[in-house]
């Protein structure tokens, strides 16, 4: 599958190389709350409603270490991309029920221009079904080293 | 306040709308299982709405993503054209859904 170039929607202050956070509602909440601190998003809780009531509907911890929390809210007003790490891993009920490493949350507004939400979200879920993107994502250090990885092709 | 099946119907298009996002992320590899669930709900809540309002949704959701959208200071939230004042003051009244005469989608009141 094509997979379409990302770095727009990612932002250098939604970024936790280390995630403190060691429970899947406290996941949710540390890479929502990036958002909020850059006011990207307007109600907090009116979003961490959306994000739980996602979740079930089925995890969004789609295996191999990944999860990619996502949903549509008016709080916010394009398509974002949050990304955070937590080394020691994260039960976030994965299909696979293996622990979460790598965090993706998404977050768009209901009638973003240019319809690209479910494409972000298709092209993620391909970038990161490549183990070998994944092994980057686990040791990069920087922003810039981030982004790298999803300039697609 | 408006139409007595306002809330159902309002409910319903929410439903919809889930139901229709969970079924396009179902396709890009995520894992959905509470789907059935939600079709359940669906099913419960139309049959509280009127057969002649219900059908007049289904037949709007067929053509366009929202059937059923909010006015705001006169200005329906589907086209962002003006709505007659006329309209508004019957619509809060309750007694029938109107439909913006631009868009054709059925309207509700914030205000
Ligand atoms: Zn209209």
């Amino acid at each position: 599958m094509q997979t379409m170039d990302l770095t727009n929607h990612f932002k250098k202050a939604l970024f936790i190389p280390q995630m403190k956070a060691t429970t899947k509602a406290e996941a949710l909440e540390e890479l929502l709350d990036l958002f909020v601190n850059e006011k990207l998003v307007k109600n907090k809780y009116i979003v961490l409603d959306m994000l739980n009531q996602r979740e079930t509907l089925g995890s969004t911890g789609i295996g191999s270490g990944i999860a990619i929390p996502h949903g549509r809210t008016t709080a916010t007003a394009d398509v974002i991309i949050a990304f955070g790490r937590s080394q020691k891993g994260i039960d976030f009920d994965a299909i696979d029920h293996q622990p979460v490493h790598l965090f993706f949350m998404v977050i768009a507004h209901p009638n973003e221009q240019g319809n690209v939400y479910l494409p972000v979200l298709g092209s993620l879920v391909t970038i990161l079904k490549d183990s070998h993107n994944r092994e980057k994502l686990n040791t990069i250090t920087t922003f810039e080293e981030l982004v790298s990885v999803f300039h697609g092709e | 306040m408006g139409h007595k099946d306002l809330d159902s119907l309002v409910s319903l298009q929410d439903l919809d709308l889930m139901i229709e996002e969970a079924e396009d992320v179902e396709k890009l590899g995520f894992s959905i299982t509470g789907c059935s669930e939600l079709k359940v709900a669906r099913k419960e809540l139309s049959e509280k709405i009127s057969k002649p309002l219900l059908y007049r949704y289904e037949r709007l959701r067929g053509k366009l993503k929202r059937a059923i959208v909010p006015v705001k200071n006169d200005i329906c939230l589907g086209c962002f054209l003006r709505q007659p004042t006329s309209i508004g003051a019957q619509g809060r009244e309750g007694n029938d859904i109107f439909t913006c005469e631009n868009c054709g989608r059925m309207l509700y009141w914030l205000d």
